[in-house]
């Protein structure tokens, strides 16, 4: 990127047309979300008796969150599950686009199709259906434990969070596979036939020009995925339903904790107390990754 | 099956005008304030689909007024819909359905409205005692019961047979000695199942005599040391430390259809609605279920409990209060009620347990039993005086939570259980402006 | 310089690179991974020609006795008044309003993000960044006391207003454009004399085609899939999307009490509801062609 292009369009100062151009969105925006959060913040503020009504205890509900053995519970899982399903989705992603954007697949419309299709079904669906896959008493799982005369359980207690994160995956790699896609799709293909003249082979194509290539969209993913894994949610509340004995409890998740406190409990004062926090510290985590990652594209 | 409903539906149609004579106790609708002028449009949410079925009878009494019945969601979803609405201050419904545990939450903090200003406490002789209790909230109806779940002993002939139990358990110590032999077929079989279900337990409890909750006002009481209540426990911890339930399907997902289907789980101690869904639920043991008067504690008691059951309200924002009662009326207790029966609903109304026609029922599914026999007298024995406390969907949730090691792995006893979850209660409920103990 | 970019890329068939060598090992890899995606689906398909009793009855992923698809998929359509065409209906109106405007102002910002200065767009960026960190869940009952001010809960509005703002797809849109178009080409324009919006429309957005493409299915998946808030905004069946009238016919049987078990329809009215994603996504596939930047080489 050079400074003189940067420049240029700098010295034509047009910030009102910017502005004109975000103002739909922004204004929208400021609608649907930062007015209901606003208010979200102002009743963290609160607590709702269903005796006694409405009285104001300051940061009360915050103190009563950070000593909350429930609330830590719930968050250091999700945040452990991050770690480990984040890297895994991604790097399947990634290495589900370059194959299908090698064109050296047989069928490659077929893969881009079916590889996107998870991520269009509906939660309770692909519970349902995962469920039959991972059931121990009338699924696959319990034919192949009959076939092998195993005894594995996919919804024990330490086990659960493994098949969770075997459907996220399954819903969202096709998702990000797509992200990626797209910006490979974006690079000139000319680009290639140039550094093939340069004697560049296809392993060099990858790591130099394709790669690269991904950057801006692997720091979307990455902060979208984040964002998405820390508010789990539709997964474990259908599935305390489906199985027992999985251990889901009710604050198995920050994010079905605070369903929760909302729905069940009338706690939405302390509900959402625990949203904000939990959006605080995603923010914080989106904003390193941001600052690390977005440099370059940010200073453009 | 499905056609057999209808076909069983169809029937009862010839006999539905000389019945109607007789349910209607109520020649003169009692809602006289009801204006007759104006159009009114009455919403009501309820997710018993039996409502709309009073609704044609009741329009063609009332030309001025159109009702409205819609699926608001069920249970919780309801609930929050309704709260919200409240808190909007707009599309407050004009009737909704509760369960019955749920009523005190929106009885006590004043969004219902006291029934007694249109003289409900008259027809409240038509119900049995434990339903109009149910109901009743520091002395007042705040609602009318639409829907009731006596608990019975729905067991699967066939494989009782094959286990060597000739009879219906009568007694739950029969009952432990038939859930042995059953286990000793072998494999996955077991008596029933149970995955934390509280209300089952309570059922057990209540059918006893314990009472481990006290409500008066905002007052609360919280004790699982009485009598009834441990040897309820101490038996149920029984079956659990000797492998005799299943505790690894939890009600009414997938795993336990089927379990039902292939007769691996021989019983469910269940209320009494489960007939019209058992059927649907295991279509290969079809001729093998009947139904049982739910086990004693003693050999000859007559007491029986609740397992669900439901009832309908008029929230105290609602606009049409006078029309909306007098269609509350209607369909729980007056004219309308028999096409509710006959479209599956099972009512605690006295007129109704006693009618012949109901009584005679037979279902192929249940081996053409009279099962409404057993039904309607585990309706009448229903021990009264017990209580919800307020915040028992709250409640239920955190026993979820609190019995979890229990059932996973073992740890604790059910008394441990009970003990966590009466603190964990008395702390929410003294946050939530009570005074619990 | 736009010229010869149209030129070269439609003579694509004269590189070797559009058309390789096809890989076996890799297509044997990636098939592993397709197999994951598609083992579900198969249950789904099979489940669906099911009856409800050979559902209960039966092994997963075998047949029942019965092939009752047709009958199954009449019974979805007839099953209380045939409700699912109205739900089907309200989901297409709300998908695909909803997807199209959400996708404009996504590419409308992203554009002024990437290619254009203005005042407060960190704090901007950082507030979308933070809204969307807060769980739905928190906002959903502030939103429905806004909406219910306005008098727009039980209406479309209260599901159309919001799936118009699409956080992510803005961001993609940002990230795309930066990487995408290049400032010369905008540059160029200017100093031609175009209009600021007509550089949008006749330069950029062409450029964004596969971003724009990409934006459009998320929003489209993502508003076909939107659960939680409809839930919350509407109590009238008549204005229910295909997710909620799912759930509760699901509900109906696997919620104590004693509700219709039809397993059945919930497992073929999914399939259904998931045909028209696949026909949308197959009818967009042709506009991730890229090889139309060609003037990004330059930048």
């Amino acid at each position: 990127m050079s400074s003189a292009t940067t420049n240029a369009i700098r010295v034509h100062k047009r910030p009102k047309v910017g502005l004109l151009f975000i103002a739909p969105f922004a204004v929208l925006f400021l609608f649907v979300l930062v007015i209901p959060i606003c208010y979200s913040a102002y009743i963290s503020l609160f607590q709702n008796k269903l005796i006694g009504g409405n009285a104001f205890v300051g940061l009360d509900n915050y103190i009563k969150l950070f000593n909350d053995p429930q609330f830590y519970d719930g968050a250091i899982r999700v945040v452990v599950f991050t770690a480990i399903q984040v890297p895994i989705m991604l790097l399947s992603a990634i290495a589900l686009a370059l194959a299908i954007d090698s064109l050296r697949l047989h069928g490659t419309k077929f893969f881009r199709v079916v590889v996107f299709l998870p991520y269009a079904i509906p939660a309770i669906v692909s519970t349902l259906m995962w469920g039959f896959m991972l059931g121990i008493r009338y699924g696959l799982i319990g034919s192949l434990n009959e076939a092998a005369g195993t005894s594995f359980d996919p919804f024990a207690p330490e086990t659960t969070m493994i098949s969770i994160g075997v459907m996220v995956t399954w819903g969202f790699t096709g998702y990000n596979m797509l992200i990626f896609y797209a910006a490979l799709r974006a690079v000139p293909r000319e680009l290639y036939e140039a550094a093939a003249i340069d004697g560049a082979n296809e392993f060099h194509i990858v790591r130099y020009i394709k790669l690269p290539a991904l950057r801006g969209s692997l720091v979307v993913t990455i902060i979208f995925s984040i964002i998405g894994t820390f508010q789990l949610f539709n997964e474990p509340n259908i599935l305390a339903t489906l199985v027992s004995n999985s251990g889901i409890t009710s604050y198995y998740t920050p994010n079905l904790y605070a369903y929760n406190l909302a729905f069940t409990g009338s706690q939405q004062g302390y509900a959402a107390a625990l949203a904000i926090v939990m959006a605080l510290f995603t923010i914080a985590i989106a904003y390193v990754v941001q600052i690390k990652g977005m440099k370059n594209v940010l200073n453009k | 099956m499905k056609k057999r409903v209808l076909a069983a539906a169809a029937a009862t149609v010839a006999t539905l005008v000389a019945l109607t004579g007789c349910t209607g106790s109520s020649d003169a609708p009692s809602g006289a304030g009801v204006p007759t002028d104006k159009p009114i449009t009455l919403k009501v949410w309820s997710w018993d689909g039996t409502v709309k079925e009073a609704v044609p009878g009741f329009e063609k009494l009332y030309p001025n007024i159109t009702v409205d019945v819609i699926n608001a969601g069920s249970s919780t979803d309801e609930y929050t819909a309704l709260d919200n609405a409240i808190q909007a201050g707009s599309g407050v419904p004009d009737i909704a359905m509760f369960e019955y545990f749920s009523l005190p939450l929106f009885a006590i903090p004043g969004k219902l409205t006291d029934l007694s200003e249109f003289g409900a406490e008259d027809i409240a002789s038509d119900y049995v005692d434990a339903a109009w209790g149910n109901v009743t909230i520091d002395g007042k109806p705040y609602a009318l019961p639409s829907d009731y779940g006596p608990a019975a002993l729905f067991y699967n002939q066939a494989v009782l047979t094959e286990a060597g139990v000739t009879a219906p358990p009568a007694t739950w110590d029969e009952f432990y000695e038939a859930a042995k032999k059953v286990r000793a077929l072998g494999g996955d079989r077991y008596i029933t199942n149970d995955s934390a279900d509280i209300f089952l337990l309570l059922s057990l409890i209540w059918e006893g005599g314990g009472r481990p909750f006290k409500v008066d006002g905002s007052n609360v009481t919280i004790d699982f040391t009485d009598e009834g209540t441990t040897r309820a426990v101490e038996f149920w911890q029984k079956m659990l430390d000797e492998d005799l339930v299943n505790t690894k399907v939890t009600g009414w997902s997938d795993d336990w259809n089927r379990g039902l289907n292939e007769g691996t789980i021989a019983t469910q101690i269940i209320g009494s609605w489960f007939t019209s869904t058992l059927p649907e639920r295991a279509p290969d043991a079809a001729g093998d279920f009947r139904i049982a008067p739910l086990p004693q504690w003693e050999a000859g008691e007559t007491s029986g409990s609740e397992n669900g059951g439901s009832a309908m309200a008029i929230p105290a924002d609602a606009k049409n209060k006078e029309a909306a009662y007098a269609f509350l009326e209607y369909f729980t207790h007056g004219d309308g009620l028999q096409s509710r029966i006959d479209a599956g609903a099972f009512v605690p109304n006295l007129s109704n347990l006693d009618d012949e026609q109901f009584l005679g029922t037979t279902n192929e599914f249940f081996g053409d039993q009279k099962y409404n026999e057993v039904l309607a007298e585990a309706s009448k024995n229903v021990a009264t005086g017990w209580q919800y406390p307020p915040f028992f969907g709250w409640a239920r949730t955190s026993y979820e939570d609190v019995s979890a090691p229990l059932y996973n792995s073992g740890k604790g006893t059910l008394a441990d259980v009970l003990e966590t979850w009466k603190q964990r209660s008395i702390e929410y409920g003294n946050e939530q402006g009570f005074t619990v103990k | 310089m736009s010229s010869t970019s149209s030129a070269l890329a439609r003579g694509k068939k004269l590189y070797t690179l559009s058309n390789p060598r096809k890989s076996t090992t890799l297509t044997l890899l990636t098939g592993l991974f397709a197999l994951y995606c598609l083992l579900p689906m198969v249950w789904l398909v099979i489940n669906a020609t099911k009856s409800q009793q050979d559902f209960v009855s039966s092994f997963g992923l075998a047949f029942g006795d019965h092939f009752a698809l047709w009958d199954n998929v009449v019974q979805v359509f007839t099953f209380q008044e045939g409700i699912f065409a109205r739900w089907l209906l309200n989901t297409v109106l709300y998908v695909v309003v909803g997807a199209l405007v959400s996708t404009l102002l996504a590419a409308l910002g992203g554009y002024a993000l990437a290619k254009h200065d203005f005042i407060g767009k960190r704090v901007f960026l950082l507030v979308v960044l933070g809204s969307i960190s807060v769980p739905g869940i928190a906002l959903a009952i502030p939103q429905f006391l806004l909406f219910a001010q306005l008098g727009i809960t039980n209406t479309p509005w209260a599901i159309l207003i919001p799936s118009f703002i699409n956080p992510f797809g803005l961001y993609l849109m940002w990230v795309f454009t930066a990487q995408a178009v290049p400032d010369g080409l905008i540059e160029a324009a200017r100093i031609d004399g175009a209009g600021e919006f007509r550089i949008f429309r006749q330069i950029a957005f062409p450029l964004l085609a596969p971003a724009t493409v990409t934006v459009l299915l998320f929003s489209f998946v993502s508003i076909w899939n939107n659960y939680f808030l409809p839930l919350i905004m509407l109590k009238d069946p008549a204005w229910y999307p295909l997710t909620i009238g799912i759930n509760q016919w699901n509900k109906l049987g696997s919620t104590a009490g004693n509700g219709e078990l039809i397993q059945n329809l919930v497992i073929t009215a999914s399939l259904l509801t998931i045909i028209p994603l696949v026909i949308a996504f197959l009818s967009l596939q042709r506009y991730w062609q890229s090889g139309l930047a060609l003037g990004a080489i330059k930048d």
